[in-house]
């Protein structure tokens, strides 16, 4: 595997890590008896993504790296639906995926 | 299915605090990256941050920027706030034109307004299917 393309995986993976994160934030206001446990997890898992992103940008230029973490925004509402079990309306899909074009957009002109 | 006439006044300031405090975290931190030295070395990177100030403000809008974002996941759906969050591509692009000077492309205006439009069709949507906020349809 390439460094660009292993600086990809990094970047992709981080975007899910991510997901998982919020996932578990989410979980802490929905559980409230394990609030805090929910939170702390949330948090370490964060704190995985920023290490894994950090890492992904010595192979990567952040201008390459940066539009691929609009991703985040998908990968959220997937797990949303399948770990919440949220309801994503179409709409919301069709704004989620005007939101990843948009981002995309403005990130790789910057 | 329209409920974006109904969101209560605590959330919506609930996500412009996350989208400001979102922004200014950016505009930090890009500060202070640019501030490190140019090493390889993660020890001499490491120094490097703990001597620089301006990472202990990255620290506060990170802490901040928690404590907030749980209340607004306490009154909607997390696949309802998360897109708001992308507003802040939409601020940082804003604010380094008119603080920075930076340069503003014609595909980047495009990619404000499309962000905006994917925005709006989250807001249209039903903001909590789960837990104490959730209403039937």
């Amino acid at each position: 595997m390439s460094p660009t393309a292993f600086g990809v995986l990094l970047v992709v993976v981080s975007t899910m890590v991510e997901g998982f994160g919020q996932t578990f934030l989410k979980k802490s206001s929905l559980d409230l008896d394990r609030r805090r446990q929910w939170i702390l997890v949330g948090v370490a898992i964060l704190i995985v993504e920023i290490v894994l992103y950090s890492a992904a940008l010595r192979f990567l230029a952040v201008s390459t790296a940066f539009p691929i973490t609009s991703l985040s925004f998908v990968m959220v509402t997937l797990l949303s639906r399948w770990l919440l079990g949220e309801e994503i309306a179409p709409l919301r899909w069709a704004g989620v995926g005007l939101i990843l074009v948009g981002t995309s957009l403005i990130v790789a002109q910057a | 299915m329209t409920a974006g006439a109904r969101i209560p006044v605590r959330l919506v300031i609930g996500l412009a605090v996350a989208i400001a405090l979102d922004t200014g975290l950016q505009l930090v931190w890009k500060t202070g990256i640019a501030e490190l030295p140019d090493t390889t070395s993660p020890w001499e990177l490491l120094v490097a941050v703990a001597r620089n100030p301006i990472f202990i403000l990255v620290a506060l809008f990170m802490g901040a920027q928690l404590v907030n974002w749980l209340k607004v996941l306490d009154h909607a759906d997390l696949s309802y706030a998360k897109p708001f969050t992308s507003l802040s591509y939409v601020t940082v692009c804003v604010l380094s034109v008119l603080l920075l000077g930076e340069r503003i492309a014609p595909l980047q205006i495009v990619g404000i307004v499309v962000v905006v439009a994917g925005v709006w069709c989250v807001s249209q949507t039903r903001r909590a299917s789960l837990g104490a906020e959730a209403e039937p349809e």
